[in-house]
């Protein structure tokens, strides 16, 4: 039932704005991807047009290697799972999870043991004569997947699915959805702006700006090698140090700093340090701590040094530093990033260590 | 890129000053003004009430006392003298326990007292005379003699039949274009869009007596005139602008996500606007329907002008000619006739009032 999706060339545009600019996309059958991305970044658009709510504008969307552009949403056989959950409030939880199946030639009776089939895998069995307005946010979250599920869809889609659940539901559905996805096998995609969602659910995750992929990739691709600044500071929390700085001579220029380059580099550039390759140390630059926030298991500092203002963190629990207090602060220089600053790609040239 | 410091701010302090506080006294003054609020606001409702409960209070005493030939007060203050001081104790124990089984108690023993003084006082001048014409059309002849040749008043129950005919009509007509209307302007994009709405708006802010003569001579020349159908379509498009404008905020109000979800779980677009959004805006349906009947159920003007024949009078018409073909206006027919008039919108108010509440103009519901 599952089904190997591409997006080829994609664009959709309205009156006023594009939303999506340019997509090139393919999912194999039974991959679970994450759209990773801000708000406005044109991923719900794109969610919807492979629903077929919405045509595109060009391109070409295919399953299975077959154009769908022109099918209706009634017709692709896909799931979809909203931010809002879309229950039907006039409608018991089964009539909910059964109305998928009115509309295919199904026998009542068939129907209802799927929807119970169904409703046992998303553990919502005992509450199949609810209303949805008598269920909590996590409970919904489930009538909502578990409608979406039963009429094994081609493709799952999920739009936000977390975020309107408390923190630890978020933790609990996150595995759930997890879990049934690889029961089922079905091709999924999910939508967040919650980086931890993409990294933790998904395969490989798909990071969109201004109606544009910027990467593809698996958590650690993004995390490590991020092809362009939007990815280097969308990805990673704390967000990672973005140090302007020029470029010449075999080294760049950072405030005070200068950083010994290998591999040539010239012009305005952009110097990236994750938070935690950064170590305070008895070689490194000296700089002063204006703030330290413990945040459970490890203390993040922000200090004012040569390299202008900079955040890094120590791990345990208790801050070994007061603000106020001076230290010296080095990096890793293989885990150092540099970008362009005028187009965003990232450098092949690397901070000499 | 960072280029944000994190200077500390010089620090303030603000010290309280020591309070000493006595907190009973706040709490027991607290209490005693919120009793005398509350007594102060019921003492203001009941006195605007008045005005307004007075005159339907009056009307139904005078259909149950009046005797042709003149109408005396003293029956009304009898009444008002037993049945205000009542309603005034209720509201006292009302607002002094809120224990629900208190409450019930004293309105049934108070209704009791009431109804026992009020038989004992008026109820010997209780008849039921002026609803004679309920079952007998001839009222006018009685009273002006045989002066007129029988048969120029209709029976009320015509005009019954006529005004429920022009009320569902209506009803049916304005649900059905209101709701389809509405939806479509809630959910479409189309070329002069915007235009449309304002042109509603100022439809509605138009006065429709201006277009009374206009209305008569069309009607006249498409030879509607003198029949309820063309009451009907005239009343239908006079008030249409402003249901659809209502329907179409209940529409808004509906999230688009359901209906994707409906159509992506395989409805067609009609099937999901028949199973999934028209249950969510049925208190709106609800809503529109009660005005709509309402409103032609009370329809006076247009009929007024429109309807000409005896066999095709509205109750509306029918009242009027109660009041005018009466010589010296018997108050107590008048007053029976009203209270008949009156009391299908009534019974419809108090059945469906919960819903009538979550209407706005805007039709945004609280």
């Amino acid at each position: 039932m599952m089904a190997r999706i591409e997006l080829r060339d994609i664009r959709k545009s309205w009156v006023a704005a594009t939303a999506v600019e340019r997509i090139d996309l393919a999912i194999d059958d039974g991959a679970f991807i994450a759209v990773l991305g801000p708000s406005g970044c044109g991923k719900t658009t794109t969610l919807l047009m492979l629903a077929g709510i919405y045509s595109p504008t060009s391109g070409e969307i295919a399953f299975d290697g077959a154009r769908v552009n022109d099918v209706e949403a009634r017709d692709r056989n896909v799931g979809i799972v909203f931010q809002s959950y879309a229950l039907y409030p006039n409608m018991s939880v089964l009539d909910n999870i059964m109305f998928p199946l009115r509309f295919k030639k199904i026998e009542r009776s068939e129907a209802e043991a799927r929807a119970r089939e169904i409703a046992a895998l998303v553990r919502i069995d005992r509450l199949l004569d609810r209303r949805p307005s008598q269920l909590s946010g996590g409970q919904q979250q489930r009538v909502a997947l578990a409608r979406a599920l039963v009429k094994r869809p081609h493709l799952l889609l999920l739009d936000e699915p977390l975020s309107n659940l408390d923190a630890s539901l978020r933790l609990t559905m996150r595995t759930e959805i997890r879990r049934i996805q690889r029961d089922l096998g079905v091709t999924t995609i999910l939508v967040t702006h919650d980086q931890i969602e993409a990294t933790t659910m998904a395969d490989r995750i798909v990071v969109m700006n201004a109606g544009r992929v910027e990467q593809e990739g698996t958590a650690k691709d993004l995390y490590e090698r991020p092809q362009t600044l939007f990815v280097a500071s969308f990805v990673g929390s704390p967000p990672i140090n973005l140090l302007e700085g020029r470029a010449g001579d075999g080294a760049i220029k950072v405030r005070e700093a200068t950083l010994k380059l290998a591999g040539s580099a010239a012009g305005d550039v952009v110097l990236g340090i994750r938070p935690e390759s950064l170590h305070a140390n008895a070689s490194g630059m000296p700089s002063r701590i204006v703030a330290a926030e413990p945040m459970g298991r490890e203390v993040l500092y922000s200090a004012e040094g040569a390299l202008g203002l900079v955040r890094f963190i120590e791990a345990g629990a208790e801050a070994r530093h007061r603000e106020g207090e001076t230290v010296s602060l080095a990096f890793s220089a293989e885990s150092a990033l540099l970008f362009d600053k005028a187009s965003g790609r990232r450098l092949d040239a690397r901070i000499a260590s | 890129m960072e280029t944000d410091t994190l200077d500390t701010v010089a620090g303030t302090t603000l010290v309280n000053p020591p309070l000493r506080l006595d907190w009973p006294k706040l709490a027991r003054r607290a209490r005693l003004r919120r009793a005398a609020g509350q007594s102060a606001l019921l003492a203001f409702l009941l006195a605007v009430s008045v005005p307004i409960i007075l005159p339907y209070f009056w009307m139904v005493v005078i259909s149950f006392t009046a005797r042709s030939g003149g109408v005396s007060t003293q029956v009304l203050w009898t009444a008002c003298a037993i049945v205000v001081p009542a309603v005034m104790i209720y509201s006292m124990v009302h607002l002094m326990t809120s224990s629900r089984g208190l409450r019930v108690a004293a309105g049934v023993v108070l209704l009791a007292i009431a109804a026992g003084l009020l038989a004992a006082h008026v109820g010997h001048r209780l008849h039921f005379a002026n609803y004679r014409f309920l079952w007998d059309p001839n009222i006018v002849e009685e009273i002006r003699s045989k002066a007129t040749a029988g048969g120029q008043f209709p029976s009320v129950w015509v005009a019954f039949r006529n005004s429920l005919a022009l009320a569902m009509s209506e009803t049916v007509i304005i649900l059905a274009v209101a709701s389809l209307a509405g939806y479509y302007i809630s959910r479409f994009a189309f070329r002069g869009r915007e235009a449309f709405l304002q042109g509603m708006l100022v439809l509605h802010a138009f006065p429709a007596m201006t277009l009374i003569i206009p209305l008569f001579l069309i009607l006249h020349w498409v030879g509607l005139l003198d029949t309820i159908a063309g009451v009907i379509l005239v009343l239908a498009t006079i008030e249409l602008p402003f249901y659809v404008f209502v329907m179409k905020g209940f529409f808004d109000a509906v999230p688009w996500d359901i209906e994707m979800s409906a159509m992506t779980d395989g409805a067609t677009r009609r099937q999901a606007f028949r199973m999934v959004v028209l249950p969510q805006v049925r208190v709106g349906l609800i809503a529109v329907a009660v005005f709509a009947f309402i409103r032609a159920w009370e329809e006076y003007i247009f009929v007024r002008t429109m309807l000409i024949e005896n066999t095709n009078w509205v109750m509306s018409l029918y009242l009027f000619w109660v009041s005018d073909d009466i010589m010296g206006v018997d108050y107590g027919i008048v007053a029976a006739v009203s209270v008949f008039y009156v009391l299908p919108s009534l019974l419809l108010y108090v059945f469906c009032q919960r819903y009538l509440t979550q209407m706005t103009i805007g039709g945004i519901r609280g």
